[in-house]
């Protein structure tokens, strides 16, 4: 079977992701684009003796090189691989979209350009005549809609037609106007250089007058500084005589192009057109309250789902304890663990050599366990993220709060992700994508590591029972107060950083019109993200989870013994103790802390069982007073907790969306350093009051 | 003329002039760029400027509106 490579290209919101679902299933695989950490999603169909390879661009604006998108498609384009370029049009928008598939046009020849959403388009009375723009482009130009599955084996006939036959003779010329001249005599200056073979010749003159600085350094690099500065000094010249940004003229020429070939093949009908809704959203006063609720609702619904809480907290208060207890009996995280209880029983109780038994019930089945324990809250989270993104719902919100974020170097987009951290880090760092910048995604992943989750809110709570004179609600408080204080500071400090990198310093953002999201979108992009997290981050927990068992179950001889405070866990937290001596935790058994804190690194809420068993004490007060902390050192190891160290599941979920050892280093070590910072700090504090 | 983070609400402007490096080439491939028409959907003095330009809403920090000299067009 004869296989093909077609790479699928679109502006933002043109249904991209949808139309690629609906041409691949869900046979779609997850790479990154070479070097790069930007996802790649390829897929695959058979149709008439073909197999088809689709290859998702990012979805870009243009390619003017302006981002890491933009030269991922650009290049990939250039390198040849693709047979045939699918380029999507939004038949609702269908002059501004056209823009992208017009630049594609001007270095490929291949393309079949689709209009998605003609459904949609016939209800607000738009209508297209593709025979009349076909014969404009000079290329196949479909109508689809993947709602319906409108044109999608036309679709697939049209891109097997241009691979048999090939696409159009030459490249599209624009007539970039005053422009002209100059375009032409760069171009006679390339045409005396060999070595651009691949490139096509006009294209590459219009980027370079446009002052394309990446295809600028390939001249020079390719035909010499002689060329390359002849080159400039036409462009110098063209500046002087048309005498404004020649970006904007070239721009300006592909518009009235894209006006001229539109004018006479797209028609609109006089229809009373919808209100757009949402617009609600704009005042900053009620866009930031409405965002902040809508997020907060997401937030419960998932927690009371999970955990029943604080729904059980609210119904105990007003008197209905049974209820209560239903609600929390019957929360997924209840039912999985007393299924998996069930089943380490079982495995203890049928396995007779004691060490196996602890290794299939405590490491296996444990790692299991807290794999499967993150994945209902991680599920129910991206499917009401699918669903409000799906919506057009979340670029509304991330207006109604960028007032607020925007003092910290954030996008408002960061809102939810922050939210979802709240419950736990691990979707939220997966939220993080829905920055606007890679460079905010990256600060957003750095820093997310910081908002207290719940696991955390347990150890503060657990410690603050343990507090003698000071207040436990003044230490929880000030637990959260520190974590988002230096969250602020921290991505203040980072943007700082990187602000000469970052060309869009703020806000802009296209907001598509709100429309009910579709049931089989929302499962697949829901689906994707649970399935990356099993994969990927289940696989490093489930690693990990077993080597901590041999650490606790095995002592440094590498024997088994049922004693925690004999084995290489132990051990090494001994030789860890120096690591408290910044709170003035010293003596025999400020180990046992260390050993927690190890611990804590699986699971923060381990923090707590694990100082319970090895202190040998029947409760956790008193295993914190058998170690002889005083309140002021017991706060600091609370907001030491709440900062010191992203858990084992977080890491993997920095790891797998940076693909990056560095990056993931780097949250670890700026958490710790954080944390030492923060508690040392407010133990001195507390000592000096 | 004016800078378009002082354009009322509800308005129709005509882009003038932009002056910036790097996000003027998106703001371009948006469909904004000197000559284009624009319709101010929201701008309450605080938070995003929303313009409505061939057919799409597209929101604005202030310090890019800031940066965006237009002339308001009368209807008719």
């Amino acid at each position: 079977m004869k296989q093909i490579t077609v790479a699928v290209a679109g502006q933002p919101n043109v249904g991209k992701s949808t139309l690629f679902n609906v041409l691949t299933g869900s046979r779609v695989l997850v790479a990154n684009w070479p070097g790069v950490t930007v996802e790649k999603h390829e897929g695959f169909t058979e149709y008439k003796g073909y197999r088809i390879r689709f290859v998702d661009l990012p979805g870009v604006y243009g390619l003017s090189a302006l981002t890491l998108e933009e030269r991922i498609s650009r290049s990939y384009i250039l390198s040849g691989e693709a047979d045939v370029l699918v380029a999507l049009v939004d038949s609702t928008i269908p002059e501004r979209t056209l823009y992208l598939p017009v630049q594609f046009l001007e270095m490929f020849k291949k393309v079949v350009i689709a209009y998605t959403k003609y459904d949609l388009a016939h209800e607000l009375g738009l209508h297209v005549n593709l025979d009349h723009l076909e014969k404009r482009l000079g290329v196949p130009v479909v109508a689809v809609s993947a709602r319906t599955g409108y044109g999608v084996s036309f679709l697939l006939d049209k891109i097997i037609e241009v691979t048999e036959r090939g696409g159009r003779g030459d490249y599209l010329r624009v007539d970039y106007g005053e422009l002209e001249p100059f375009i032409n005599s760069i171009e006679s200056k390339l045409s005396s250089c060999g070595s651009l073979s691949g490139y096509p010749l006009r294209w590459l003159s219009v980027r370079l007058l446009e002052g394309d600085a990446e295809l600028a350094s390939v001249v020079e690099e390719k035909c010499g500084s002689g060329i390359y500065k002849e080159v400039e000094e036409i462009r110098g010249e063209a500046r002087r005589v048309v005498g404004s940004d020649l970006a904007a003229v070239a721009s300006s020429k592909r518009f009235a192009f894209i006006t001229s070939i539109t004018r006479d093949s797209i028609v609109r009908l006089k229809l009373p057109q919808p209100t757009r809704s949402g617009s609600v959203f704009y005042n900053p006063l009620v866009g930031s309250a409405l965002s902040i609720l809508i997020l907060l609702s997401i937030f419960m619904l998932a927690f009371i789902i999970n955990t029943g809480f604080p729904l059980n907290v609210i119904l105990s208060a007003l008197g209905y304890q049974e209820l209560a207890e239903a609600v929390e009996a019957l929360s997924l995280s209840n039912l999985m663990s007393s299924a998996l209880e069930w089943l380490q029983e079982l495995a203890r109780s049928h396995i007779e050599s004691p060490v196996l038994a602890s290794f299939i019930s405590d490491g296996v089945i444990g790692g299991v366990a807290s794999v499967l324990t993150f994945l209902p809250l991680i599920f129910i989270v991206v499917l009401i993220f699918s669903i409000v993104e799906d919506a057009g719902l979340l670029p509304r919100m991330a207006v109604g709060v960028s007032t607020l974020t925007s003092r910290i170097g954030l996008s408002g987009n960061v809102l939810f992700p922050i939210t979802i951290s709240m419950g736990c880090n691990v979707p939220g760092i997966f939220g993080a994508r829905a920055s606007l910048t890679s460079g905010e995604r990256l600060r957003q992943i750095l820093t997310l590591p910081l908002i207290p989750c719940q696991a955390r809110l347990v150890v503060l709570l657990a410690l603050a029972t343990a507090l003698k004179t000071l207040g436990g609600w003044l230490m929880v408080l000030l637990g959260y107060l520190t974590a988002f204080t230096f969250f602020a500071v921290l991505n203040y400090l980072l943007y700082k950083l990187s602000k000469d990198k970052e060309p869009v310093p703020e806000m802009l953002l296209e907001i598509p019109a709100l429309h009910k999201p579709l049931g089989k979108v929302v499962w697949w992009m829901t689906w994707n993200n649970v399935k990356h997290f099993i994969t990927k981050a289940g696989t490093i927990i489930f690693a990990s989870s077993i080597i901590i068992w041999a650490l606790v179950s095995l002592t440094p001889g590498l024997t088994y013994s049922e004693d925690a405070s004999s084995s290489i866990a132990a051990s090494l937290s001994r030789f860890l103790a120096p690591a408290l001596y910044p709170f003035q935790i010293t003596g025999g058994r400020a180990w046992i802390i260390v050993f927690g804190l190890l611990m804590g690194f699986i699971a923060k809420e381990v923090f707590i069982s694990s100082v319970i068993t090895v202190s040998g004490s029947p409760s956790f007060t008193e295993a914190i007073s058998s170690i002889g902390l005083s309140d002021s050192q017991i706060v600091a190891l609370g907001v030491f907790i709440t900062l010191y160290m992203p858990c084992l599941a977080t890491i993997s979920a920095i790891y797998s969306e940076t693909r990056s050892v560095k990056l993931t280093l780097l949250s670890i070590v700026l958490s710790i350093a954080v944390a030492y910072a923060a508690s040392t700090a407010i133990y001195y504090l507390i000592l000096v009051l | 003329m004016l800078t378009l983070d002082l354009a009322k609400p509800g308005s129709k402007v005509r882009i003038v002039n932009i002056d910036g490096k790097g996000w003027v080439q998106r703001l371009y491939q948006m469909g904004l760029l000197p000559g284009s028409i624009a319709e101010v959907v929201a701008n309450y003095g605080v938070g995003p400027i929303v313009l409505r330009v061939m057919g799409s809403e597209v929101a604005l920090g202030r310090g890019i509106a800031r940066r965006i000299i237009v002339e308001e067009v009368r209807e008719g």
